[in-house]
């Protein structure tokens, strides 16, 4: 039997890697429990009453979406719409064009990252600079990120302190302090030589056409101070109905994410700055984007767009957290990735069946995630999808014979008696080398097939005699 | 998760011994009998029963799967409640199951057995109504809740009766909430992730020193123990319903 | 692009078409999302000042004692709201440069910023600033302190009040603490793009309450 690339992955990655993965989602674990649990008598009211909140929304887009459009004119945001990740890149670089604009300074954002906006725009001649702390090292290293809150929980400081010194940000000093000093100095000046400053939004309020931005960094809102052009590109899943809902979701927020009650900038942004103030942007634009979320949508997996980002699932993923971030080889990883990056892959789904089946299927994400998605199930449903479709990929043993063995209780019965049934039960039903690939690791119980419906019978015999 | 089950009527019950329990843990399979009958049930075994049909359900195979859970509901027909030892094949029944029939004309039916299967502690507990144990059973007890009775009420109900036996010490340890790395077929196809999750599993739960190794399902068990037997730190591995027979044996409560 | 606009409106309705039951919205109660376990009652600058305290702000209830720590600290050159000048001005010093204009071209040169701030949230410790409210927005972003100044009146006792009485302004934010990050190796590090310090000045009751200038 092949090997699953995930395995792989985990199998050869660095130990320091390893370790530093480990121990950064086991801290974003333990914070988020505490916060959660020390706050409210009854977390998993609120995570289920925002889950049903998001699913409401996302089943009534067709209500949402041109609601929340109005307003945003209203507002006096441009509002444009791409079907797909080219036509989003090819209106950002209208924007540019239009405004004769050529520097970008960006805010995390997971959709930008989904459309690979950054290298398209520097083929565009156009500089298009990460100023959140660890996107930036990603954008210095020419990396990726390997986890949507923390994006270098794959690296150390030492490798960082190179990264500066090599990029001529100062001599080796692998202090977090310095670190940061000095990316501080470096981007300040960056934030107000761009014309632009471009977000992602966390939230699209539908009955205002507020957008909410949040940030610990305090990055984005000097992108919006230094900048005359605001541009924020959001997927059309990011609604919700109303201002009310804002608590209930903020507070889920930043708590799943970094265990914080709020994070520090939470930005309730409607439009281009008040007429007269001297910093923010004149003008605002908004791309909503659709890239295969329309299609998500019609899925019997179209729960995972409900997802806020907050990382939750992966910092709990027993198998993210052994195989870090990058074995998922998409933008999204971890236990929501492995559901939205082959769904979002289209015809490249086949490419991306194996991430669903990189789960033991023990639900901690499910029972961290604040919008309650339901990922294991999804996770089953694409499984299910692959076999459908004939996917050819390794950790799929035929179950076609074990399957009529099953429903012959006979056949089940004799085998069970002459051990051979250790080719059909669950983890015996595997091909041989699996066999020793388990027995590589562990003891195998002795075999006593049989043995309890001897005992059974005796009983029940027993029994009848006594009564 | 779905847990709506109707309360348990009377005390006649079907016992699902699951196919780990037939392949190699018979006493698990005794013990609740045992267990089921102090308590006053009426335990039937229907002899055709094979397997929940989890092994495909997990693979993907869905088809193969709806095979294996047609023949489940024709074995266990009647309106008793289906009593499992293991929270995994319950939840196959009563999550899996309706998941994978969605679309199916028997979904109906298949909605009828999930509403009366139930994890063997669950039963105890909100079936029957019992919140403590008895008896005598003295142990340092690493608990593991397994990963398919997550937000079912299975963990907490194991919890309470390990809790309420005299002799007893349920020892907390760390990173309790991950799972062990069984996952039944994940274990072999994922065998580099599959052992480093077993191995952070035993360092924490062995790092407590506990008597016993103990969890609702025998299949983190059957891995757990394989694991650190071969590891040269062998540990004593047991069913919670094993804890409860032993309990009342100690007790002199049955022979 | 308006082609881009109806095809994903189409699409959108196309695949919602085979939703039989649509998930209600669910109707609930919004202090559901407030924290249960700490009293937010009494004086709800006393409240705020905990919750500030806790996130690492430092909550400061006159302007002698405002002007102590930023003499203490040597942060004798800032930036200052026109309005807040004129009630704050006579407390500095002569140790001090106060400019009412920020110039973004000396953006370094500012020590500490100190703007008006259009309330406070006691449950969260967060101080809530908007675009009209604010005098220049990197005057209270870029330097290294940031003094933000509230009323007593002006403070929200939760989250779901500050929602409920948001203005409707452009730039919303609350901001709750100093900057910071953990990015590198989680270890906590304030003072990341924005301030280092966040200081909340309690505003003496009988300063009137400062409007935005073209409200
Ligand atoms: S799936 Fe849930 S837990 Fe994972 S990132 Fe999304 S919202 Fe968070």
């Amino acid at each position: 039997m092949k090997a699953q690339p995930i395995d792989v992955f985990a199998r050869d990655l660095e130990e320091e890697v390893r370790h530093a993965v480990l121990d950064g989602s086991s801290s974003g674990y333990d914070k988020r429990l505490a916060s959660l649990t020390s706050d409210f008598a009854d977390p998993d009211l609120l995570r289920r009453t925002a889950g049903r909140i998001k699913q409401h929304t996302l089943e009534n887009l067709d209500t949402y979406l041109p609601r929340v459009e109005e307003k945003l004119i209203a507002n006096g945001v441009r509002v444009h719409w791409a079907t797909d990740a080219e036509a989003a890149r090819r209106t950002v670089l209208g924007i540019m064009r239009e405004n004769g604009a050529d520097k970008i300074v960006k805010s995390k954002s997971m959709a930008t990252e989904e459309i690979a906006l950054t290298p398209f725009l520097e083929k565009e001649g156009i500089e298009s600079l990460e100023t959140d702390l660890g996107e930036f090292i990603v954008q210095i290293d020419h990396d990726h990120p390997s986890h949507i809150v923390k994006p270098i929980i794959h690296k150390n400081r030492r490798g960082i302190a190179r990264s500066f010194e090599r990029e001529g940000l100062g001599a080796y000093d692998d202090r977090p302090e310095t670190i940061t000093a000095r990316a501080r100095t470096f981007l300040r000046k960056k934030y107000l030589e761009a014309q632009v400053g471009l977000t992602g939004a966390n939230f699209l309020v539908a009955e205002s056409g507020r957008m909410v931005l949040v940030t610990n960094e305090g990055n984005s809102r000097f992108c919006l101070a230094g900048t005359d052009i605001h541009i924020a590109v959001t997927g059309i899943e990011k609604i919700i109905p109303r201002e009310r809902d804002l608590p209930l979701f903020l507070s889920l927020l930043g708590r799943s994410a970094t265990g914080q009650q709020l994070t520090v900038y939470t930005e309730f942004i409607s439009g281009p700055k008040v007429e007269g103030q001297p910093d923010g942007p004149g003008q605002m634009h908004l791309i909503l984007l659709d890239n295969r979320r329309t299609e998500l949508l019609a899925s019997k997996c179209r729960d995972i767009l409900r997802c806020i980002r907050c990382g939750a699932c992966m910092n709990v993923c027993p198998v993210y957290r052994q195989a870090s971030g990058h074995a998922y080889r998409s933008v999204y990883p971890g236990p929501v990735g492995a559901v939205l990056s082959p769904l979002l892959a289209g015809n490249k789904f086949p490419e991306l069946a194996d991430l669903p089946k990189a789960s033991s299927l023990c639900g901690a994400c499910k029972e961290v995630c604040p919008v309650d998605i339901p990922i294991p199930d999804l996770l089953l449903r694409l499984r299910d999808r692959a076999k459908q479709e004939g996917v050819k990929s390794p950790g799929t043993p035929p179950m076609g014979g074990w399957a009529y063995m099953a429903s012959k209780p006979s056949v089940w019965r004799a085998s069970l008696a002459a051990g051979k049934v250790m080719n059909y039960v669950p983890m015996n039903l595997i091909p041989v080398p699996a066999l020793r690939a388990w027995r590589h690791s562990r003891e195998l119980p002795p075999w006593r097939g049989g043995a309890f419906r001897k005992w059974m019978k005796i009983h029940a015999k027993e029994k009848g005699g006594e009564s | 998760m779905r847990t709506d089950r109707h309360p348990a009527p009377g005390k006649k019950i079907q016992l699902m011994a699951t196919c780990l329990c037939d392949g190699f843990f018979d006493d698990v399979a005794i013990a609740t009998v045992q267990v089921l009958e102090h308590l006053g049930c009426e335990v039937s075994f229907p002899e055709g029963q094979t397997c929940c049909g989890q092994p495909a359900f997990n693979a993907g195979d869905w088809k193969s799967s709806r095979k294996v859970v047609r023949h489940c509901v024709q074995t266990f027909s009647g309106a008793e409640p289906v009593v499992v030892p293991s929270g995994s094949c319950a939840a196959m029944l009563f999550h899996g199951a309706p998941l994978e029939f969605e679309e199916e004309s028997d979904s109906d039916e298949i909605g009828r057995l999930a509403s009366r299967t139930w994890e063997i502690s669950d039963y105890i507990v909100n079936g029957l109504g019992i919140d403590s144990w008895p008896g005598r059973f003295p142990g340092r007890i690493a608990f593991h809740r397994s990963c398919h009775t997550r937000e079912t009420d299975s963990g907490p109900a194991s919890r309470k009766l390990l809790e309420s036996i005299d002799g007893v010490e349920v020892t907390p340890f760390g990173e309790a909430e991950q799972c062990c790395g069984f996952g039944g077929t994940f274990s072999v196809t994922f065998p580099s992730i599959s052992s480093a999750m077993g191995h952070l599993k035993l360092e924490h739960a062995l790092k407590e020193k506990p008597d016993y190794l103990v969890s609702g399902d025998m299949g983190c068990l059957m891995h757990l123990g394989g694991m650190a037997t071969r590891e040269g730190r062998p540990v004593e591995i047991r069913h919670v319903v094993q804890v409860l027979r032993d309990s009342l044996r100690n007790g002199g409560l049955i022979s | 692009m308006s082609g881009d606009r109806e095809t994903i409106l189409k699409r959108v309705r196309d695949s919602l078409a085979g939703i039989e039951d649509r998930t209600p919205y669910p109707e609930y109660d919004e202090s559901l999302a407030v924290t249960a376990i700490r009293s937010l009652d009494g004086d709800l600058w006393e409240r705020f000042s905990e919750r500030f305290v806790a996130v690492n702000g430092l909550p400061i209830t006159s302007p002698e004692e405002l002007v102590e720590y930023l003499k203490s600290f040597e942060h004798t050159t800032g930036y200052i709201d026109p309005d807040l000048q004129t009630i704050l001005a006579p407390y500095f010093g002569s140790g001090f440069t106060i400019e009412d204009r920020f110039d973004r071209d000396r953006l370094d040169d500012y020590r500490f910023g100190i703007t008006r701030a259009r309330g406070a949230i006691a449950e969260t410790g967060s101080i809530v600033v908007t675009d009209r409210g604010t005098s220049s927005r990197l005057g209270a972003l870029a330097p290294w302190v940031h003094v933000a100044c509230v009323r007593r009146d002006e403070i929200f006792r939760d989250t779901p009040a500050a929602v409920a009485h948001m203005e409707d302004d452009p730039n919303v934010i609350w901001i709750t603490g100093p900057s910071k990050t953990a990015d590198v190796e989680g270890i906590m590090i304030e003072g990341v793009h924005g301030p280092g310090v966040q200081i909340c000045l309690l505003l003496p009751d009988d300063v009137r309450k400062v409007q935005p200038t073209d409200a």
